[in-house]
């Protein structure tokens, strides 16, 4: 569905345009079997609290959601108004998995779900993100989180 | 996501990203990737469809234990069921008939058309409208102010400029009627829902006369926020 060949052209252009980050190195940490790992969602949807201010472009920031924020209490301030939402509307789990990675750890398929997830705005640039990748790796170890579901819009 | 994945993955951490967009997931490169076959915004594929999210979240997941990377890149197979409209899909609200102003209408003209036209709308209890922090009976005469090309000099929110509560504000108000017009239960296509929305309201005309005014202005901050207010796709 998000072929580009099926996105109206300004839009495919821009996206075939967009200038992408590429990196001298390539990470890959190994780990363990799923079923020890602690999981935590990062999305990219700029999804945040209710009553905090919107994500706005240019800042390089991350909001935290804690695993027992509410569906209810979650909004979404993403800068792009060319994609979908109304799934978002209907179901927060189409872009922030947070009940099915629940069910997964109650199941014993993860080990366990972490106490806070995150939230960047999508549409900023990640080739200044390394402070908050710093910081956003602070985060995660302090929660003891050894792998990351990155979820995009 | 797939530069954030390479970023968290650089100081220790694995990840595994979903991505929609593979010529991007091809050039960054990330550890592990997802690509998966839905429209933008709907990463996990389905809402509402608890094994149809289970199966891409378990695909991407099982990513993590393999060991034969850098670079893992896999797609998803499976189309997402909801990207095809649903036969005899009806907006569960019944809008009244309320004439759209023409686009020179005044502000009192455009407010009163959209509040005539909003009437039967009802906020959800699980409503994801509030991104924007203001109320809705503000809605219409800041938005209306725009479309009309005499806005506000002061804004209605702290720490935003007028524009940006606007702009926000037009989120909420998208969200107001396209969350009423799917009742639970309902599996429309986004395509359904926003042809309804974009294509016969008064609340989208309202939105296009603020991104015209907008492109319009002599201000170059609303040259740039003027098309946050409408899809490319519906301009």
């Amino acid at each position: 569905m998000a072929r580009l060949e099926d996105l109206t052209p300004a839009m495919a252009q821009r996206l075939r345009e967009l200038d992408c980050p590429v990196y001298p190195s390539a990470p890959f940490v190994a780990g363990g079997k799923l079923s020890s790992r602690r999981v935590a969602i990062v999305s990219s949807a700029g999804i945040h609290r209710r009553g905090e201010p919107p994500m706005m472009p240019g800042a390089n920031e991350f909001r935290a959601l804690p695993a027992s924020l509410p569906a209810a209490d979650i909004v979404m301030t993403h800068v792009s108004v060319n994609y979908d939402r109304t799934g978002f509307q209907r179901d927060i789990n189409t872009i922030y998995p947070i009940d099915r990675l629940r069910e997964l750890a109650r199941e014993g398929v993860i080990g366990s779900v972490a106490d806070t997830h995150y939230s960047v705005m999508g549409a900023n640039d990640p080739k200044q993100w390394d402070a908050l990748a710093d910081q956003l790796v602070d985060r995660l170890r302090q929660d003891r989180v050894d792998a990351v579901l990155l979820s995009p819009v | 996501m797939s530069a954030l994945g390479h970023l968290i993955e650089q100081r220790g951490i694995a990840t595994v990203a979903l991505g929609i967009i593979r010529l991007h997931m091809e050039k960054v490169r990330a550890p592990r990737g997802l690509w998966v076959p839905f429209e933008l915004g709907r990463p996990l594929g389905e809402p509402g469809d608890v094994a149809f999210q289970r199966h891409v979240l378990l695909a991407a997941l099982s990513l993590l234990e393999r060991t034969d990377g850098p670079v893992i890149l896999e797609d998803y197979a499976e189309e997402a069921p909801g990207r095809l409209p649903r036969d005899g899909w009806r907006p569960a609200v019944d809008l009244p008939a309320v004439a759209i102003p023409a686009a020179e209408s005044s502000a009192a003209e455009w407010v009163a058309a959209l509040r005539a036209e909003w009437a039967p709308l009802v906020v959800r209890a699980d409503t994801t409208i509030g991104g924007g922090r203001l109320a809705r009976e503000h809605w219409p005469a800041l938005l209306a102010g725009f479309a009309s090309g005499a806005p506000p000099t002061q804004s209605p929110v702290e720490g935003l400029r007028p524009v940006q509560a606007a702009r926000y504000a037009a989120d909420d108000l998208t969200a107001l009627y396209t969350e009423a017009a799917v009742k639970p239960g309902d599996k429309p296509s986004s395509a359904q829902v926003l042809d309804w929305f974009w294509n016969g309201t008064v609340a989208a005309a309202l939105l296009r006369q603020v991104r015209a005014a907008c492109l319009a202005s002599d201000d170059r901050v609303l040259n740039l926020i003027a098309g946050q207010f409408v899809p490319a796709a519906r301009v």
